[in-house]
C-alpha cells in the first residue's frame, strides 16, 4: 500500500455477512482475508469486480466477498472467467478454485486459459485433499498417501502445479502460504495488477483431512522465502529449477513474472472489433451478405 | 469485372429448345469427392435464382474428408418449396458406386430420367437399379467431352451443368456467367475451357432431345433479388440480429458453420467468438458472458450436446438467458455425423438432471431459421433460461432461395434489469408475479449477488432448505407458463374439423407441408400441426388440435419416435393417432405420406361401417 494513494476502500469493504462454512482453523479463512487486504490496496469497487469459482470447500469463497460472485460447476471456473472478461473487459476478473478443481477436474482449461493470456488472476487452494467429498486423493497427494480411497496408499505421482502452469508459459506464477499473511495479501495483489494471466499457489491446510506435515507449522517448517535466496523473478529458467522441489520445499513469493507482459487477449479483440465495425453493414441489413447478384 | 454480354449467346444455342413443360424439377447427382458434383449443385442453384426460380440445395457425403462419395439434390421450381422433394426427375451418376450409396437418398422412379458417365461401359439397359424402369436413360460421354473440350476430366461438372441447361432449360445463360465470376481470378483462359465444356454439354442434349420434354417453364419473377444461404448461416445472422454478443463454441459437424460466420462477422457488432478448447469451455464461457450481461450462444452437435449439459443445468438455476443451438445428426454417438436425424429431442428436453424445464423450439427451413433464432434469444433473455434451438443437418447444410425477409417485424426482447429502486435493495431471486426476477451483472452498482449452480434464497445466499428448494423449483417451472400459451409458436394448416391429421416438426414438417398439399388435392380432409416449440408441451395447443381428430400420423425421423413419447407423456391422444417414424438418411417423402394418409382414410371408413345399424 503506497502512503501517497488516496485508500477508498478498507479490506471490510470486500467482506459479505455470508458466514463460512469452513472448518475451525482451515487455510482458506487466511486465503479470503488476503483476498480483501488485495481488493483494499488496489481499490477497485466491488461491483466492478467479478469472482468466479467451481466446486469444492474452496470454491465457497466469492459468496465471502462483495464482489460479483459465481460459485458454477466443478471445474470451470476459468470457462466461466473467460467468458465474463471477454463479455466485458473492463471488469476485474477473478478466478478461485480447489486443487481438483483446477488440476483434476478442470486441468485441461488452464492450458488454453494460459495461452490466451486473459488478464484474470486465478488463485488455486492446495491442500492436497478432496475436503468437501470427506478426504479422497486430489490431483497433488502425494505418492503413498492414505485416504479414504486409497487405504492402502497412492499409486500415482502428484501434479505439481507451479511447473504446470510455468510450462505453459504462464506470465506470472506466485507461492503462498497462511504461514504469512501480508506475504499472500502482497502477492495475491501482484497477481491481480499483473497485466494477463496470473496464478497464485496457495497452500491450504486441511484441518480435518490434512496430514500432520500439512498444517501450518509443517508449512512453516520447509517454508522459505523467494527473496531471500536471491530469486530473480524475471528468471523463467530458474522459477522452473525452484518449482521443482514442489511437495518438498515451500518457497513463497514470486516464481516468475514475465518483465515484458505481451498484450492480452482482450486487447487483441478490442482492436479486431475497432478495425472491423468500419465495414459493418447495419445489423437491419445482416441479410444483405446473402444476396447473389 | 470484366463480365461478358449476359445476353449473348454461347455457341451451341441454334439447336431447337425444347417446349417447356415443367414446373417443377428435381435432380440429383452424385460422384466421387473430386467431382466436383456439391459445385456444380451450387452452380445451378445460383443460376435457377438468377433465373427468378425457387430452389433448394441439400449436400450429403460420405465421412471421408477428401474423396470418397459425395451426392447433391437440386429442386427447382417456379412456385416456393417446401423440402428437398420426393424421387429424382433427373438422376445424374458419375459413377454407379458412389450414386448407389445414397440409396434412399437419391431415389429413381418410373419418372427419372437417368443420365450417367458412358465411360463405366454399363449398356444402357443394364444399369444397376433394382426393381425400376427409368423413363429414359441415357449414357453420355461427359469425362470425354471434358478432356476434348477442357483438356481435363476436371471439367466434368461443367459438361454435366451444359447437360442441363440444354434439356431442361436452367442456366443457359447464368450458369456460365456465375463460373464467369467464380473463376475470373484465375484467368480467361480456364473460363474459356469451362465454356467450350458447357457449350458441348448443352450441344450433346439439344443433338439427343429426350423423348418426353422435361424443360421447366420460365420464371415470372426474373429480376427479383434472390437470398441463397443455408440453416447455419441463417441461425448465425439471427444471432447478430438478435443482439448476439457472445459466441463460445468447439468445432463439430456439422454445425460448425456457425462458429465460421461468427468469426467472420460478430466482431463487426462489438462481440466476440471463443473456439474453446472443449464443448464444455464452449457453452461455459457463454455462461460468463451471459452472466456478465451479454446475449449469448453456444452451437453444438449430438456428441457436443451430450458434454454441455451440466451447464445446462447451471444456467437453468442461476437463470441465466442461453441459446443453444443442437443441429442434429444420426446418433448415438458418432453415429452418422453427415446425415440428419430426429433423435435428440429427448437429449434436448431432458437435457442434464434435475427438475427442469428448458424451452425446445425447431425451425423446419432455412427461412424460418431466422425468425426461430431471434425467437430464441427473446424467450432466453425474457424468461432467463437456457434454450435450445433444434436444427437438424438437412436445414442447417441445405441452401435455399429466399424472397428478402422483412426485418422490421420482429421484435427484440431483452433482458429485465433492475430499476434504481429495486437496486437499492436487491435480491436476485426476488419472488415476483410472474416468477420473474430484474438480473443485474457485474458492472451494475447496487446488484452484486452469488450466482451460483447451489440452491439459493431470493438474495442468492447459498441454503440447504427443502422449502425454499420448492419455492424455488416452482418459481424456475411456474415462469413458462405463458410461454405454452403462445399460439403463434405453432403452425395449423388444413380444415380445422378435419377428421384426419398430421403432426410434424423440423425439417420433416416440410415434407409434410407438401404431402397435405397433395392430398388435399385428392380430396382427403386432413390437416397438418407443425409445432415450433417442441418443449414445455403446450398440451393447449394440442388438445384444441386434436379435438376433431379420428386418425393421424406423427412423422418423425427418430427410430424411437420420440416426439410421439413425448406427446403421449403429456396429452391423450386420440387412439387412431400413431407414430410414422424412422430412423434418419432415409428421408421421407411426400407421395409415402399420402399413401399413408389414404390408408387412414380408409381405416376410418371402415371403423365408420361398422357402426351403421344392421338393415333387415
Amino acid at each position: 500500500m503506497s502512503p501517497n494513494s488516496v485508500i477508498e476502500y478498507q479490506p471490510k469493504d470486500y467482506k459479505s455477512s455470508l458466514k463460512p462454512i469452513w472448518c475451525p482453523g482451515c487455510g482458506d479463512y487466511t486465503v479470503v482475508q488476503a483476498i480483501y487486504r488485495a481488493l483494499a490496496a488496489i481499490g477497485r469497487p466491488p461491483h466492478e469486480i467479478a469472482f468466479v469459482s467451481g466446486i469444492g470447500c474452496s470454491s465457497r469463497i466469492p459468496g465471502y466477498t462483495t464482489a460479483y460472485g459465481f460459485n458454477s460447476v466443478h471445474g470451470r471456473a476459468l470457462p466461466i472467467a473467460q467468458g465474463i472478461k471477454m463479455a466485458n473487459p473492463d471488469l476485474l476478473v477473478l478466478a478461485a478454485g480447489g486443487d481438483g478443481d483446477g488440476f483434476s477436474i478442470g486441468g485441461g482449461h488452464i492450458a488454453h486459459m494460459i495461452r490466451r493470456n486473459m488478464d484474470i488472476a486465478y488463485i488455486v487452494m492446495d491442500n492436497q485433499i478432496y475436503g468437501l467429498t470427506k478426504g479422497q486423493l486430489s490431483p497433488t497427494s502425494q505418492k503413498g498417501r492414505i485416504t479414504a480411497t486409497s487405504h492402502y496408499g497412492s499409486l500415482e505421482e502428484p501434479v505439481n502445479p507451479l511447473l504446470y502452469v510455468l510450462a505453459y508459459g504462464a506470465g506470472f506464477v506466485a507461492q503462498a502460504a497462511p504461514t504469512d499473511l501480508p506475504g499472500m495479501a502482497a502477492v495475491i495483489e501482484e497477481a491481480i495488477r499483473y497485466p494477463g494471466f496470473a496464478f497464485v499457489n496457495i497452500q491450504s491446510p486441511c484441518v480435518t483431512y490434512g496430514e500432520e506435515a500439512q498444517q501450518v507449522k509443517g508449512l512453516k517448517a520447509i517454508s522459505q522465502n523467494l527473496v531471500d535466496i536471491g530469486h530473480n523473478p524475471a528468471d523463467r529458467l530458474a522459477a522452473m529449477d525452484l518449482a521443482q522441489h514442489y511437495g518438498s520445499k515451500l518457497y513463497l513469493g514470486v516464481f516468475y513474472r514475465n518483465p515484458e507482459p505481451p498484450r492480452t487477449y482482450t486487447d487483441l479483440v478490442k482492436d479486431r472489433q475497432e478495425l472491423l465495425s468500419k465495414d459493418a453493414l447495419p445489423k437491419e441489413r445482416i441479410l444483405d451478405l446473402f444476396i447473389k447478384k | 469485372m470484366n463480365d461478358i454480354d449476359p445476353e449473348s449467346k454461347p455457341s451451341g444455342s441454334r439447336q431447337t429448345t425444347p417446349v417447356p413443360t415443367r414446373r417443377d424439377l428435381v435432380f440429383g447427382m452424385a460422384g466421387s469427392g473430386g467431382d466436383g458434383i456439391v459445385s456444380a449443385g451450387e452452380s445451378l442453384l445460383q443460376a435457377a435464382a438468377a433465373e427468378g426460380y425457387h430452389g433448394v440445395m441439400t449436400k450429403s457425403f460420405g465421412s471421408q474428408i477428401r474423396g470418397g462419395e459425395s451426392s447433391c439434390r437440386v429442386r427447382i421450381s417456379t412456385a416456393p418449396i417446401l423440402n428437398p422433394g420426393g424421387s429424382l426427375d433427373v438422376a445424374v451418376a458419375l459413377n454407379w458406386d458412389d450414386f448407389l450409396k445414397f440409396g434412399a437418398e437419391l431415389p429413381v422412379s418410373g419418372n427419372t430420367v437417368v443420365i450417367y458417365e458412358a465411360a463405366t461401359n454399363i449398356p444402357e439397359n443394364q444399369i444397376p437399379l433394382v426393381g425400376v424402369t427409368p423413363l429414359q436413360v441415357i449414357a453420355v460421354p461427359i469425362a470425354a467431352m471434358a478432356k476434348a473440350t477442357a483438356g481435363t476430366e476436371r471439367a466434368k461438372n461443367t459438361v454435366v451443368l451444359g447437360l442441363i441447361a440444354g434439356w431442361f432449360g436452367i442456366g443457359a445463360v447464368a450458369v456460365m456467367k456465375g463460373i464467369r465470376k467464380k473463376l475470373a481470378k484465375k484467368g480467361e483462359e480456364l473460363v474459356e475451357a469451362n465454356q467450350r465444356a458447357f457449350d458441348a454439354g448443352r450441344t450433346f442434349a439439344m443433338e439427343h432431345p429426350l423423348t418426353t420434354s422435361m424443360a421447366v417453364v420460365a420464371s415470372t419473377t426474373k429480376g427479383n433479388v434472390k437470398l441463397i444461404t443455408d440453416g447455419n448461416e441463417m441461425c448465425a445472422a439471427a444471432a447478430i440480429f438478435a443482439g448476439c454478443q457472445f459466441f463460445g463454441g468447439y468445432p463439430i459437424t456439422p454445425s460448425t458453420e456457425i462458429m465460421q460466420f461468427l468469426t467472420d462477422h460478430i466482431w463487426k457488432y462489438g462481440g466476440s467468438v471463443l473456439q474453446a478448447e472443449d464443448e464444455i469451455a464452449g457453452i461455459g464461457a457463454a455462461v460468463g458472458a451471459s452472466f456478465a450481461g451479454k446475449k449469448s450462444m453456444t452451437a453444438t452437435s449430438g456428441p457436443g450436446f451430450s458434454l454441455k449439459c451440466e451447464m445446462m443445468g447451471l444456467a437453468s438455476i442461476a437463470e441465466l438467458p442461453l441459446v443453444i443451438v443442437d443441429v442434429q445428426r444420426g446418433g448415438p454417438s458418432t453415429g452418422l455425423p453427415t446425415k440428419t436425424e430426429q433423435s435428440d429431442l429427448f437429449a434436448a428436453v431432458f437435457s442434464a438432471h434435475g427438475d427442469v424445464i428448458r424451452p425446445v423450439l425447431a425451425p423446419t427451413s432455412v427461412a424460418d431459421t431466422f425468425r426461430t433464432t431471434i425467437e430464441a434469444f427473446n424467450i432466453a433473455e425474457f424468461y432467463q433460461t437456457p434454450v435450445i434451438i433444434l436444427s437438424d443437418q438437412e436445414i442447417a447444410s441445405r441452401k435455399e432461395t429466399l424472397d428478402p425477409i422483412d426485418v422490421s417485424q420482429f421484435e427484440i426482447i431483452d433482458r429485465l434489469v433492475p430499476t434504481g429502486t429495486e437496486l437499492r435493495d436487491y435480491k436476485r431471486f426476488k419472488a415476483t408475479e410472474n416468477h420473474i426476477s430484474p438480473i443485474s451483472h457485474p458492472g451494475l452498482l447496487g446488484g452484486t449477488y452469488l450466482a451460483s449452480g447451489i440452491e439459493h434464497v431470493e438474495s442468492g445466499a447459498p441454503t440447504n432448505s427443502g422449502s425454499v428448494h420448492q419455492r424455488m423449483n416452482d418459481k424456475r417451472t411456474k415462469k413458462f407458463n405463458p410461454l405454452k400459451k403462445r399460439k403463434d409458436l405453432f403452425e395449423v394448416t388444413g380444415n380445422e374439423d378435419a377428421p384426419i391429421a398430421i403432426v410434424a416438426w423440423g425439417s420433416v414438417a416440410g415434407v409434410c407441408r407438401e404431402a397435405l398439399a397433395m392430398a388435399k388435392a385428392e380430396g382427403i380432409n386432413v390437416k397438418l400441426l407443425v409445432p415450433y416449440l417442441l418443449y414445455p408441451v403446450a398440451e393447449g395447443a394440442y388438445h384444441d388440435f386434436f379435438a376433431s381428430v379420428q386418425k393421424g400420423l406423427i412423422i418423425e425421423q427418430s427410430h424411437l419416435a420420440q416426439f410421439h413419447k413425448l406427446l403421449r407423456m403429456h396429452i391423450d391422444l386420440p387412439r387412431g393417432v400413431k407414430p410414422l417414424a424412422r430412423s434418419g438418411a432415409n428421408p421421407f417423402l411426400p407421395g409415402e405420406i399420402v399413401v399413408a394418409l389414404h390408408q387412414l382414410l380408409s381405416e376410418l371408413q371402415r371403423s365408420h361401417e361398422g357402426n351403421l345399424q344392421p338393415q333387415e
